[in-house]
């Protein structure tokens, strides 16, 4: 049976936000993510993968990652007009999955997956981090990424060990799903989008975590020191800001380390509506200020299983290795 | 992050509709034959002057380009006198000798517009070394486009701006074309900011089209440099709507890419967040486009009043009669 293709969605725009001025974030250059991708297809092409589908994007991080490659994988380009906006990866990403593609690679952060779990519907995700407070894609070798791809192309059948289903923050009005977050949702006093990112601890209010832990990087690990929450326990955690408990020492963006003082916090279970106690804000979803919420409209959070699927890489690949799939059993019969 | 009052923010919304209504007066004013010369219009760009203006000091220096009336305008420029300016009067800034390309306006910290780009920079860390030695913590900008990044010049003044750690905010407004040659033709790498790990500086990219974008992120490079931690380049990503002069028919832009550009109009754009924060209503931003046009009226009137220079003026104030101390 010939192996289902790999969809790879790379986001131009990562890694370059205000972060890189008011905190000590580096600028994750799109030249970079073309050596990335041009690692993942390599690792792909090893696997027997024979075609990859690429987001168009407006620096050409597909095409360029491609040029001078002797492969017998082929790439191809998905018909959609590039508006350089997050809708570009959505739009793919939901192209992808009805084109079937075994998972789809993407290169980017928390904010940049998030868009993409919005409309990939069940096809499992390979979130590799080019952003900037990254708690949902890992620091990860494309090649090993590719190889990764490759082993869940192979095994595509029925979802495997290695790739599970993790949870997901809900903002819902009623029972109407507005948006979802993976990591965190942070409500901070009402203000301007503007340059989307938060950093400043005086404006927040509340914190709602997927998964709090204290390795982490960002707002997750500001409930990570308060209790220790790995996504797998399907518990979120809800915490108000303000003076009373605790404070807690937190890297809450790149070499930007803040106490921040904790009123009180609780954990929440699925299905438990909490709603949000400070009307009008800002709400930022997975570290980007989104929207403004006003007392109108009752917005809870809820804490959702069933979010987007994800490959464990390191997994993928003990996988392969039990499949003996990288093993040649007679190499003297080439 | 951001501490503006209602106050601020509507005053911003009127500079921006003064920036544009003043510019389309020009072009018509070009089009009925009565403004003779070039001139070079910023409609699609308001949001960077105003966002640039309200995040400086007024004792900053903000030395800028052909395409920046309203930067002045921006910093509160009587546009009476910067009308009569452009149209040669002897009422205007710079007694009608500047015109649109020199304007200067010492008191607005506007040292003057200039249409050589790439040599603004140079003279920029002049003014940000003047500034640094008389130790205020005050700033100098400036202003130039994305052909000028390509020129000597940009690469000369940032490395010495950064060498000498300079009170210097170098903004690339990056409306993706030099003339008529397109950024993606005449650019290796997509982000002029990213030139500025060549000189150990923090450097930017921010949507030019969003004052409330702009405003932050200068503000918060301007703390910076203030600090005294040295230069920072900013690139505000924009469009022009209208020719690199006034009259250029644009050929070298398709139909569509004309449409796609005007629908991120940063006036539109900005009256939609004041409305959805339910800062402002429909009315009252009615009411202050009608003061606009109103004000506007009374600057034509102002420069057809005005006299043009007497001819013996032709020989004065062509070179420093005293020297000015910055």
């Amino acid at each position: 049976m010939p192996l289902k293709p790999i969809g790879i969605i790379p986001n131009p725009a990562s890694g370059k936000d205000i972060r890189r001025l008011v905190a000590y974030g580096s600028v994750f250059d799109n030249n970079e993510k073309v050596n990335i991708v041009r690692r993942v297809v390599l690792g792909l092409d090893a696997m027997g993968v024979k075609d990859v589908f690429f987001m168009p994007d407006y620096f050409g991080i597909g095409v360029r990652a491609m040029e001078d490659l002797d492969l017998s994988l082929k790439a191809n380009f998905l018909d959609m007009k590039v508006e350089n906006t997050q809708d570009d990866s959505a739009r793919a990403a939901d192209i992808l999955d009805k084109l079937g593609v075994a998972c789809i690679i993407t290169l980017g952060g928390d904010g940049t997956n998030r868009v993409v779990a919005k409309t990939c519907a069940q096809t499992p995700l390979l979130p590799i981090s080019t952003g900037t407070n990254n708690v949902f894609p890992s620091m990860v070798e494309g090649t090993l990424a590719g190889m990764a791809a490759g082993v869940a192309a192979l095994n595509s059948s029925s979802h495997s060990d290695f790739i599970k289903q993790v949870p997901q923050l809900v903002l819902k009005y009623g029972p109407v799903i507005v948006d979802i977050a993976l990591i965190d949702v942070v409500v901070s006093k009402p203000g301007f989008i503007a340059s989307r990112a938060v950093w400043d601890i005086s404006s927040l209010q509340e914190i709602f975590l997927s998964k709090a832990e204290p390795g982490n990087i960002g707002f997750s690990s500001i409930g990570g020191h308060i209790a220790d929450l790995p996504s797998t326990d399907g518990k979120g955690i809800h915490i108000l800001i303000g003076p009373g408990q605790h404070e807690v020492k937190a890297p809450i963006a790149p070499g930007l380390i803040r106490s921040v003082p904790i009123k009180s916090y609780r954990l929440f279970e699925p299905g438990e509506k909490i709603p949000l106690l400070h009307t009008p804000a800002m709400i930022a979803l997975d570290g980007e200020r989104e929207r403004i919420e006003r007392k109108k409209k009752q917005a809870t959070i809820e804490i959702d299983l069933e979010g987007p699927w994800v490959i464990d890489i390191p997994r993928a690949l003990q996988q392969a290795a039990k499949q003996r799939l990288f093993v040649n059993p007679n190499p003297l019969r080439r | 992050m951001m501490d503006l009052s209602q106050e601020k923010l509507l005053e911003m919304y009127k500079k921006m509709v003064t920036i544009r209504e003043f510019e389309q007066s020009l072009s018509e004013a070009v089009t009925g034959g009565t403004l003779p010369g070039f001139v070079h219009l910023g409609i699609g760009q308001e949001a960077i002057h105003v966002g640039l203006a309200f995040a400086l000091r007024s004792t900053d220096w903000v030395s800028s380009t052909h395409r920046d009336h309203g930067m002045l305008i921006a910093r509160g420029a009587d546009i009476k006198r910067m009308r009569a300016e452009i149209f040669g009067k002897v009422t205007g800034y710079c007694k009608g000798k500047g015109g649109s390309m020199h304007l200067a306006v010492y008191d607005k910290g506007a040292p003057g517009c200039n249409g050589i780009l790439g040599p603004s920079q140079t003279i920029n860390n002049g003014i940000a070394l003047a500034l640094k030695k008389r130790g205020q913590g005050d700033i100098a900008v400036v202003l130039f486009g994305d052909g000028a990044a390509h020129r000597g010049e940009f690469h000369e003044a940032l490395n010495l701006a950064a060498c000498w750690k300079l009170p210097a905010l170098a903004i690339c407004v990056n409306n993706q074309y030099a003339i008529s040659v397109c950024f993606d033709d005449a650019c290796a790498i997509e982000d002029i900011a990213a030139r500025s790990s060549g000189y150990g500086i923090p450097g930017l990219v921010v949507d030019g089209n969003d004052v409330m974008a702009v405003y932050e992120a200068i503000s918060e490079t301007v703390k910076s440099i203030r600090e005294g931690k040295g230069p920072a380049l900013l690139e505000l990503k924009t469009r022009r709507f209208k020719g690199h002069f006034e009259g250029d028919p644009q050929s070298y832009k398709t139909p569509d890419e004309i449409e796609d550009e005007m629908k991120n109009d940063p006036i539109p754009i900005f009256a939609k967040q004041l409305l959805e924060q339910e800062i402002t209503t429909e009315e009252k931003l009615k009411v202050i486009e009608e003061e606009v046009k109103k004000e506007l009226q009374e600057a034509i009137e102002f420069t057809e009043k005005s006299e043009y220079p007497p001819l013996e003026e032709i020989y004065t104030d062509l070179v420093y009669e005293e020297r000015r101390v910055v």
